[in-house]
């Protein structure tokens, strides 16, 4: 598997064993490189809508997709298309992140998003 | 497997030097209730307050909502598998104190939501404000992580609310309901022209603060499975979800599940209720696809007419509310399914992330991004410097009166995906 995060805590933890590729970008710039990844033919192996903390609140988006590029996988690009949407509905609603999202909200969020995808990083380590 | 609810109603909670119920007030041991809460030595501190309904008060952050009950006779006692344990429930009589609820609070992560208003215009949102709630306020040791507050948090709810139960536990409740499940064969031999009606409950799984537990089993490692509507009743079905205030299922709902009760309302009625299929909404793939494709087996296994699928949570549990509905009724199985919507401040936009056109029977329960005003409030029970958070943060803003203005999301309950709110339309 390959992991598309731009979570730093993601990076650190998960060790050298999982390939990972790291978006220096937001929240949206993951899920766009996840997008040109199914493109390719990677397909989705966890939700990009994981978690019950809504798009316009976290900024640290890591999402968990096939390491061997094969031919287009049609559910995961329906999957990834509905979930951009849905972040762009988000988009449109106002925050105010820059006053509440001091450094230990930021890595509450970090650890969150982690947290989600090692859950599903065990259940991928069933798989042969 | 048959129990009964001995129902006794509790109008006022007052702090006294011994713990009983005496009429419909139950008075508390403060001091006896935080000894008994302190032995988790992850905890610093307890304090205990009471919210009632019309106080000019506001608990923030709500983790969970727990209502006490106490097993008189039966099988195992209450909370099985986390509290107490592992032993199957939900027959004999279990008495539950009516008008009251044990409610936690915890800032756990920076960005918590949650809150109850006891009044004004918040309250109309969310029915824990027509309870007597006694409010636990835990301070955790210094340094322990996320899951371990967490873990700590809950189980001082349920051991809170446990406590409470047990002295109600010689009461010869006044009113007593009846709930009643036969076997297959049984059911089928007894209702034999009535439809068939199962319901599938799917739980928050996803991880760290979006948790639930089934006698102590994450769920999340389980596939799904069924389940006595009882057990639910004396409380196999604990909350660990802690995110997304107005659609989490507390373990108050899920003792009181609103479409467990009407269910068995129109039980040997109007339809014949055969079991609930428990689920889990995990955040990878593949395990979306296996427990999907497991409830649409179990169901069809059952041999059913119709099934109703609630939901629990907003984006990735809508793909398995999705899964579950289309692959139930591609087995030729009608569904109803229950949600809420995230369809922008206006309402205009698209409710769910993931839609099928087999999902054309839907229950909303609203929708999350509405825009209400909180006014101040006299009294703020929990953490105060959340309300900053939610303020500046996301979901609101916190003005220097202490009024809020936040979306619906930020209240406990107001679009619970099982129905329990107060929510209409005409």
């Amino acid at each position: 598997m390959i992991i598309i995060t731009n979570n730093a805590k993601m990076m650190e933890e998960t060790g050298n064993s999982i390939e990972k590729e790291y978006i220096d970008g937001t929240h949206k710039d993951v899920l766009i490189a996840v997008r040109d990844r199914i493109h390719k033919g990677h397909r989705l192996l966890t939700h990009p809508l994981s978690g019950s903390v809504k798009p316009n609140q976290t900024p640290f988006k890591s999402v968990a997709i096939s390491k061997v590029p094969e031919k287009l996988d049609l559910d995961s690009l329906d999957i990834i298309e509905k979930s951009i949407r849905t972040y762009e509905q988000f988009e449109k609603i106002p925050t105010d992140n820059g006053k509440a999202n001091n450094e230990r909200i930021l890595n509450d969020y970090r650890e969150i998003d982690y947290k989600l995808l090692e859950s599903a990083l065990i259940s991928a380590n069933r798989r042969g | 497997m048959k129990l009964e609810l001995g129902k006794i109603p509790i109008h006022d909670v007052k702090f006294d030097s011994e713990s009983r119920i005496e009429g419909n007030t139950l008075y508390l041991n403060q001091e006896e209730l935080i000894s008994h809460l302190m032995v988790d030595e992850n905890i610093k501190s307890i304090t205990i307050d009471v919210a009632r309904p019309g106080d000019k008060t506001r608990i923030m952050p709500v983790k969970d909502v727990i209502e006490p009950r106490v097993k008189v006779s039966g099988k195992g006692q209450v909370f099985p598998g986390t509290l107490s344990k592992v032993e199957t429930v939900g027959q004999g009589r279990t008495n539950v104190l009516k008008g009251m609820a044990v409610v936690t609070t915890g800032k756990i992560v920076g960005f918590q939501e949650g809150i109850i208003d006891m009044s004004g215009p918040g309250a109309d949102y969310t029915p824990f404000s027509k309870l007597v709630n006694l409010v636990v306020v835990c301070e955790p040791v210094e340094g322990i992580d996320q899951h371990t507050h967490e873990k700590t948090v809950r189980i001082a709810g349920l051991r809170a609310a446990a406590y409470l139960g047990n002295l109600a536990k010689d009461i010869e409740a006044e009113e007593i309901e009846t709930y009643e499940t036969y076997t297959v064969k049984e059911s089928m031999e007894k209702f034999p022209d009535l439809p068939r009606v199962a319901y599938v409950l799917m739980l928050q799984t996803q991880g760290l603060l979006h948790d639930t537990y089934v006698y102590g089993v994450d769920m999340k490692h389980s596939l799904p499975t069924i389940i006595y509507p009882t057990e639910l009743m004396d409380g196999a079905i604990i909350s660990g979800n802690c995110v997304s205030a107005c659609d989490k299922n507390t373990t108050y709902h899920h003792l009181n599940n609103p479409v467990v009760e009407d269910l068995f309302k129109k039980h040997g009625k109007e339809l014949n209720f055969v079991a609930v299929v428990i689920t889990n909404e995990n955040v990878y793939l593949d395990d979306k696809e296996r427990s999907s494709d497991w409830t649409s087996k179990l169901v069809e296994f059952l041999d059913v007419d119709g099934v109703i699928i609630s939901q629990e949570g907003f984006g990735n549990p809508d793909t398995d509310l999705i899964m579950n509905c289309k692959k139930i009724e591609a087995k030729g199985i009608k569904t109803v399914i229950i949600t809420d919507e995230y369809a922008g401040r206006d309402g205009a936009s698209q409710s769910l992330a993931d839609a099928d056109e087999s999902a054309n029977a839907v229950v909303t329960a609203g929708n999350a991004n509405m825009v209400i005003e909180l006014p101040p409030m006299d009294k703020v029970i929990g953490y105060q410097e959340v309300a900053d958070v939610i303020a500046g943060g996301f979901a609101g803003s916190l003005k220097p009166d202490g009024s809020i203005t936040a979306e619906l999301q930020v209240i406990v309950g107001a679009t619970n995906e099982l129905g329990f709110n107060k929510l209409s339309a005409r």
